[in-house]
């Protein structure tokens, strides 16, 4: 008698797999010799595997499944994250057709570590069991740190590689124990078991073992989504990675962490929040705090992201405190639009770091107004939207959060952010007014490139002449940044567009929101 | 053999290689550290696993092996490439970013 | 097509107009923006029949109130903001007055403003405002309906202060956008009162579950609807919100003609025509509305009698006018408040646009003590001034004379206290046909004036250095101020044609509804306000024949008042004003309305501010308050910076310390 082959769910897996069987063909196409194939080949194949997935995860759309022992969810929450990724790895790739860290790295390599971090976090945002969590996360967190440091000419990078990775690490490792302490604790390492074991077992929720393990895993996930005081690495990795890099990581390691936060806390421990409630309501005033108030001061945009990062890490941590439907919608509904306003941002920034000699400093964007409104333009609406200023989609995003802490009794919560947005406002109009108000600013004739700009090797030749004769008066170098300026004006388009018409956007967030089961 | 006794055990090992990582400078070494507190995590999940007489700890355990060989390697290349630009392998010295 | 689909392209055209003109201003030559700002309001204006010939297509009722969205707008957290438009006889009939009037005004525009510098601009403004008033009146719930109000506030702050670098324009400006947001605030708030207990923004779904969820005057309700009326009188010019009006002439005169006299203004009567069920469920409510109609009608007639400026005194008959019409619909007499509405938006455009002509003869002067004699030069202007000044004084035929005593009829009829409203309403009946024909016979009648000569003459006078008519300052002809050319009627037929068609509306629309004869507005309306407790009332015929002889006699009797004051003996009015001078300080001086406003409330908050801003802020807004945080946040950002340091084992450290942190809770939370 032969053993019955398990079932396997294709269809449910079929975004999962083309990611695999893409990142092989991407690896491998990179090893061809053909200059041209390395170049614009490889980038092409990551978006065609990029766009199946994508194409993959709408057709996906509605479904909900438990698929491989009940391990890996197919729900509408897990294919909305999974869209989130794929826009955020396309604009990864677009971003980095001119970059050097391919170049430096290898085409094949570098685009093939991005698959296998969009495929980590596929199968984070989708984990239904201890085990896939840890899985994802290492999935979607080893491959970036390598691609932190793929710019191998640039201490910086690697700098920010290293520190990455040793920081991530014991990360992971402190969300490791804190796991299998849950695991001893209950025996189970399926999400439904552990919920069952959790309310039927009378005592369990205060076992020490579970609190260890629930502490841990806090501090582990704080540390993944940059919540403060876990937040350390974050500044530093975001400045030192190559632009493209930091946009992904920005964008698509916050939804895949918080989609594993909600699926974690809000069902498995979820009768344990009394214990975890709390806790992740201080961290989440602690980012706000921490990250408007460091924001404040930075003058290089990749750093004052960052620290944004870290007090929009604590918004979205505020919807989880609240642990309803609501507050999954309203935490789906400002990942797409974090993820947005931060692409737009995070383009112009590449654009300006291969136009001018200052690198991501603030003064890239001095005179940005008159000079390049293609490139202002998506620049202010990111910023404002980011200080959540009405017509933009910021505003939507934090108003709906706003409503889902207060709904869910977190008033306080709600007051936080309200206060954190003015702080904000601070710097994000900073931005703003360098653009607008300022003049271009013309660097000294023998002042040689900064240490801070690019440092790619085209931009460091191409700044020599300059140096010598002076014949440009501008520093802006006729370079074009056709598919930089793309991508800012296309998401700069979309937060306006869902600033003022939000209920499509608001439509998927409510499927997505309602794929948990919470009331 | 109580539990607690592998716990202990464990939670030594880990804490060991927490104070690896805050005390060492090199690299090598930290990541070292960094296996130790992986495999103190493995340890807790065996003993776990045996407590409660099922095998997800153990599956759970064997995946951690994989992942934590991943990780040495990945920072292996990564110290190689800053060996190569001729920066000091200490992280002590790697503190251009900051602020 | 249905009649939503015309709702839809009724507002289509305007926008379509107002971005045309807005984006193309720079290429447009000649007079093509007007043309086009024209062209798109008379297509509104067409559709706008289309939407009445579908609608009266339709049998039953129900059937004709129709509801479409285009758009769900936001439909989250328990609010239901969608861009829905409501078609109903109310509705239809509103955009039929506003886009009519509108587009006759549009086409009077096109010349009387064509040497102005900012002529595209205006257009622009224009259609910008027809747009907004449409929306407002199809507006399907609160939300659009707020959306459209707060536009057409802004669109008449732009208008008002078209002239900007005319200070009285700006301040004007500023004075009406002032209390036109009090008037909003009024109605987002009472809004508010509404949707907190009916749970949805929708008008037919909330005026449904009116009777279910409020009791009769229940104090929410009252609350609420005396807050919509906040917002229904800033928006009328009614007392006490009503000082901004008159200061509104500031703006060009069609704007005076269609803003401020023909459509926005009569928002008000409309708001509380569209909220009728909420307003019987508190008729507290509605009787203060009453109330507040009665009196502007009556203050504003008499401040009329005195007032020397041309273009006021029509301000001040049109805030007495509406006074009529929201006493009407305040006290149940919802479509002859609304046939007054209409007349009134005939024959007040048409006096506007008459004074407009004049003024232009006058080369921009608008002093009535510095007119006279134009009868001969411009026969055509007096003869629509006489036509408007007898609709607007009530003289049968004309149209005024049955909306008026419509609304007096049914006032009277409810008897009880309103008895005082009617007889307050004939007593200002008569002061308007005096300060009416006061009016005329000073602009028209007497000696000629050098102006009138020199048109007498076939030239038209032209100022040697234009000035600013309120002030005396010199001005020029540049943007921002007055263009150099003057048009009048006589002389152009677009403006010819507007106040022909106009004059012709204002004289026979009163046979749309006379008593026993026709019912052709009541019967339209119907369907809208069939739920209404007032709807089938029949006041008796010895009321009603009363009525009319009284408004006839009423109205004659102050024309040959005013004749025999201003005409045969031109002497007497010095000596009335100096034998009842307290009257007639109080008329002139306005009630001392912005007196009264300047001390208790300009004053004492311009005093309270520059206290909080002398002492306030300096010592405890930037000391303490501002000093404080502001250090906090400054102290905070260095710290955090500094832990920032770069070095990666203070960075594991921190995160090991986390972990004891969040241990130590525990422990101290189990414990």
């Amino acid at each position: 008698m032969t053993p019955e082959a398990p079932h396997i769910d294709w269809a449910g897996l079929s975004p999962i797999v083309a990611l695999t069987a893409g990142g092989i063909v991407v690896l491998a196409a990179g090893l061809f010799r053909g200059a041209w194939l390395r170049r614009y080949g490889v980038p092409l194949l990551t978006l065609l595997t990029l766009g199946a997935t994508a194409g993959l995860s709408i057709w996906q759309w509605g479904e909900d499944k438990a698929i491989v022992s009940r391990a890996l969810a197919v729900d509408d929450l897990a294919m909305f994250l999974n869209l989130l990724f794929c826009a955020g790895a396309i604009a990864a790739v677009v971003l980095a057709l001119r970059d050097s860290s391919p170049e430096e790295s290898g085409h094949g390599e570098w685009h093939a570590l991005l698959i296998s971090s969009v495929l980590g976090m596929t199968v984070l945002a989708s984990a239904q069991n201890l085990v896939v969590v840890f899985l994802g996360f290492e999935l979607l967190s080893i491959p970036l740190y390598v691609m932190c440091a793929t710019n191998l000419r640039r201490s910086k990078s690697l700098e920010s590689g290293l520190k990455y990775l040793i920081v991530g690490s014991v990360g992971s490792a402190t969300l490791l124990y804190g796991l299998a302490m849950i695991y001893g604790a209950t025996g189970a390492t399926g999400f439904e078991q552990i919920a069952t074991a959790l309310s039927s077992q009378a005592g369990l929720i205060d076992d020490p073992l579970t609190l260890t393990g629930i502490g841990l895993i806090v501090v582990g996930f704080c540390f993944k989504v940059s919540a403060a005081p876990f937040h350390q690495w974050t500044p530093d990795v975001y400045e030192g990675a190559p632009t493209p890099v930091t946009a992904f990581m920005a964008v698509a390691t916050k939804a895949a962490a918080f989609g594993a936060f909600v699926r974690l806390f809000d069902v498995a421990l979820i009768d344990a929040a009394t214990n975890w409630s709390p806790l992740l309501a201080a961290v989440a005033v602690a980012s706000i705090v921490v990250g408007n108030v460091g924001a404040l001061t930075q003058t290089s945009l990749k750093r004052l992201l960052a620290w944004s990062s870290i007090a929009q890490a604590g918004y979205m941590l505020a919807a989880v405190v609240v642990a309803d439907r609501e507050g999954v919608e309203a935490l789906a509904f400002y990942l797409a639009v974090y993820l947005v306003m931060n692409l737009a941002a995070f383009a112009v920034i590449v654009a300006r770091e291969r136009e001018t000699p200052f690198g991501d400093d603030i003064r890239s964007l001095a005179g940005l107004g008159a000079s390049r409104p293609a490139l202002a333009w998506p620049m202010t609406l990111a910023m404002l939207s980011l200080a959540g200023i009405p017509a933009t989609a910021g505003f939507i995003g934090k108003f709906t959060l706003i409503g889902a802490t207060v709904d869910g009794g977190y008033t306080w919560l709600g007051v936080a952010i309200v206060v954190g947005s003015m702080l904000s406002l601070y710097y994000y109009l900073r931005v703003v007014a360098a653009m607008w108000l300022s003049d271009v600013p013309v660097p000294a004739a023998r002042e040689p490139v900064p240490a801070i700009a690019g440092g790619s090797p085209e931009l460091d030749a191409a700044a020599d002449p300059e140096d010598g004769a002076g014949q440009d008066a501008g520093p802006d170098r006729p370079v074009s940044q056709a598919e930089a300026t793309a991508v800012a004006v296309l998401f700069g388009a979309a937060t306006l567009f869902f600033g003022i018409l939000p209920s499509p956007l608001f439509d998927l967030a409510r499927d997505a929101g309602s794929a948990l089961g919470l009331l | 053999m109580d539990i607690g006794w592998y716990l202990a055990v464990s939670a030594l090992v880990f804490c060991t290689g927490a104070g690896g990582v805050l005390v060492r400078r090199n690299p090598l070494v930290i990541l070292l550290c960094l296996e130790l507190m992986l495999n103190a995590a493995n340890l807790a999940l065996v003993a776990f696993a045996r407590m409660h007489g099922s095998g997800d700890g153990q599956i759970f355990a064997l995946i951690v092996m994989v992942v934590a060989a991943c990780e040495v390697t990945i920072g292996l290349g990564v110290i190689v490439a800053i060996h190569r630009r001729r920066l000091p392998v200490d992280v002590d010295e790697l503190r251009e970013l900051r602020g | 097509m249905s009649p939503t689909t015309w709702g839809w392209l009724v507002l289509a055209f305007p926008l379509a107009g107002t971005v045309a003109v807005a984006l193309g201003w720079r290429a447009l030559p000649g007079k093509l923006p007007g043309w086009i700002g024209t062209g798109a309001v008379f297509a509104s204006f067409a559709c706008a029949v289309g939407a009445l010939l579908s609608l009266e297509g339709r049998e039953g009722e129900e059937a004709k109130t129709v509801v479409s969205t285009a758009y769900e707008y936001a439909n989250t957290l328990g609010v239901d903001a969608n861009l829905t438009i409501l078609v109903d006889p109310l509705s239809v009939f509103m955009i039929l007055v506003v886009s009519g009037v509108s587009a006759l005004i549009h086409l009077y525009s096109v010349i009387y403003m064509w040497e102005d510098r900012g002529y595209a601009r205006f257009f622009a403004y224009l259609n910008f405002f027809v747009f907004s008033m449409l929306l407002l009146v199809l507006a399907g719930n609160f939300f659009f309906l707020i959306v459209g109000w707060a536009f057409v506030g802004a669109a008449s702050y732009f208008l008002i202060s078209f002239w900007y670098r005319r200070r009285t324009a700006t301040r004007a400006g500023i004075k009406a956008f002032v209390m036109n947001v009090i008037g909003d605030v009024g109605l987002v708030l009472g809004t508010y009162f509404v949707f907190k207990h009916v749970g949805t923004l929708d008008f037919v779904a909330a005026f449904e579950k009116v009777p279910d969820e409020f009791a009769h005057n229940d104090g929410d309700l009252v609350a609420g609807c005396i807050l919509l009326l906040v917002g229904a009188v800033a928006k009328s010019a009614q007392i006490p919100l009503h000082t901004w009006l008159p200061d509104a002439m500031e703006g060009p005169t069609p704007v005076s003609a269609l803003i401020h006299a023909a459509t926005m203004v009569t928002a008000g009567v409309y708001l509380i025509a569209r909220m009728h069920p909420l307003f019987e469920q508190a008729p507290a409510a509605a009787d203060v509305g009453a109330i507040l109609g009665c009196a502007t009608l009556f203050v504003a007639a008499t401040i009329a009698l005195t007032q020397t400026d041309l273009k006021r005194v029509i301000a001040y008959s049109t805030m007495s006018q509406i006074g009529y019409m929201i006493m009407g619909v305040s006290a149940g007499a919802y479509a002859a408040g609304l046939f007054h509405l209409m007349t009134h938006a005939f024959f007040k455009a048409l006096l506007f646009m008459a004074a407009g002509s004049v003024i232009a003869a006058m080369a921009g002067i608008q002093s009535l003590d510095r007119m006279g004699g134009f009868r001969r030069s411009m026969p055509f202007t007096f003869g629509c001034f006489v036509v408007g000044g007898l609709a607007l004084a009530g003289v049968p035929p004309f149209s005024g004379f049955f909306s008026k005593d419509e609304i007096l009829l049914l006032v009277g009829d409810r008897g009880g206290w309103h008895w005082i409203l009617y007889a307050v309403g004939y007593v200002s009946a008569f002061l308007t046909a005096v300060y009416t024909f006061r009016m005329i016979f000073r602009a028209f009648l007497g000696d000629s004036v050098p102006e009138a000569r020199e048109l007498e003459g076939g030239h038209l006078h032209h100022a040697e250095t234009p000035v600013n008519p309120m002030t005396g300052e010199e001005e020029d002809t540049e943007v921002g101020f007055p263009g150099p050319g003057h048009f009048i009627a006589e002389r152009e037929w677009p403006m010819k044609t507007a106040m022909a068609i106009l004059a012709v509306g204002a004289t026979v629309l009163g046979v749309l509804q006379i008593p026993h004869v026709t019912h052709v507005i009541d019967s339209f309306l119907e369907p809208t306000f069939a739920g209404s407790e007032f709807a089938h009332h029949e006041p008796s015929d010895g009321l009603i024949a009363f009525g009319l002889v009284l408004g006839t006699v009423l109205a004659l009797a102050g024309i040959a008042l005013a004749w025999f004051l201003w005409v045969r003996r031109p002497e007497l009015p010095a000596r009335i004003r100096s034998g009842l001078r307290p009257l007639y300080e109080l008329s002139f001086n306005k009630w001392w309305f912005d007196e009264l406003y300047d001390r208790t409330v300009v004053r004492p908050s311009r005093a309270v501010g520059g206290f909080f801003r002398e002492r306030f802020e300096r010592w405890v807004i930037d000391g303490a308050l501002v000093g404080g945080p502001t250090g906090a946040v400054r102290g905070g950002s260095a710290f955090v910076r500094a832990i920032q340091d770069g070095y990666l084992r203070v960075y594991a450290g921190l995160l090991v310390l986390g972990v004891v942190g969040v241990a130590l809770y525990f422990l101290i939370v189990s414990a």
